[in-house]
């Protein structure tokens, strides 16, 4: 995906990470004001504890549709890459802290950041893999 | 995968996969054996902890490799496809699951499970998309 493009997808692609995002930022510190000031418990605090998760999932939902609405071949195959690369990343990093872990007792690692690391990666390659087809 | 064709790619892919796998038990067998009987410390410690890591590691170079080799356009795109749903539905889980562990405090995910987890979804995914295309 290339930055100020005119390609619809990628530009609606960005209009809905945005707002996804923006969502995100309002449901976290929400989430941890309700979690800090009422000490939810019970069938209330599972809920309520997931909340933030659903926009984080929604990003990858939002990937999803545009590489279902990219026209141009080239860009999606990209994107495709880029997932793939994506969750090598990610996996790699999971197996390796997670064995670190276990046997030399590293810290945990919290799960909810294998998306983010998952971005990263996914972030990272996309300049990679346009410098390859150069 | 298709185990039962002769095409060249997917006979690669089960040889090494096969060889991966077997490093991995012994390089497990090895890192379990080393810490009960010497009580490792420091960077020792580190890089026997990371050993069973490596070929997990490789199995993703061993998917990579298939896929730059898969000549079969359909059998190609039918694990990038499950691959992909298989990388949402581990991410989806994760962060619900890394949600649930901030703010309702249920028990740690360990990390090296993200990959075996990741092979379950993308198996899933895979026999549903096949299903599909059927």
């Amino acid at each position: 995906m290339k930055c100020l493009t005119n390609n619809p997808a990628a530009r609606r692609f960005y209009r809905r990470f945005l707002g996804t995002f923006v969502l995100y930022a309002l449901i976290l510190p929400l989430t941890t004001l309700v979690f800090v000031h009422y000490h939810p418990t019970g069938p209330l605090a599972y809920p309520l504890a997931v909340l933030p998760a659903i926009p984080m999932l929604g990003l990858l939902a939002i990937f999803g549709l545009y590489l279902a609405e990219e026209k141009d071949e080239f860009q999606r195959t990209v994107g495709v890459q880029s997932m793939l690369c994506g969750i090598g990343g990610t996996l790699t990093v999971t197996s390796v802290w997670g064995f670190l872990e276990d046997y030399v007792h590293i810290r945990h690692l919290d799960p909810i950041f294998t998306i983010t690391i998952f971005w990263v990666f996914l972030g990272l390659s996309i300049p990679v893999l346009l410098a390859r087809y150069k | 995968m298709d185990r039962k064709t002769n095409n060249p790619a997917n006979r690669n892919y089960h040889i090494r996969l096969f060889a991966v796998m077997a490093l991995y038990a012994l390089a497990l067998i090895a890192t379990s054996q080393g810490f009960d009987l010497f009580h490792l410390t420091g960077a020792l410690a580190y890089l026997l902890a990371l050993l069973p890591a490596l070929p997990v590691v490789a199995t993703i170079a061993v998917i990579g490799l298939y896929l730059a080799e898969q000549k079969d356009e359909f059998l190609r795109g039918l694990l990038i496809e499950s691959m992909l749903w298989g990388v949402g539905a581990t991410l989806a889980l994760t962060t619900v699951w890394g949600s649930l562990q901030k703010f309702a405090h249920i028990r740690g995910l360990d990390l090296f499970l993200v990959y075996p987890i990741c092979c379950v979804f993308v198996y899933l995914a895979r026999f549903i998309v096949k299903l599909r295309y059927r």
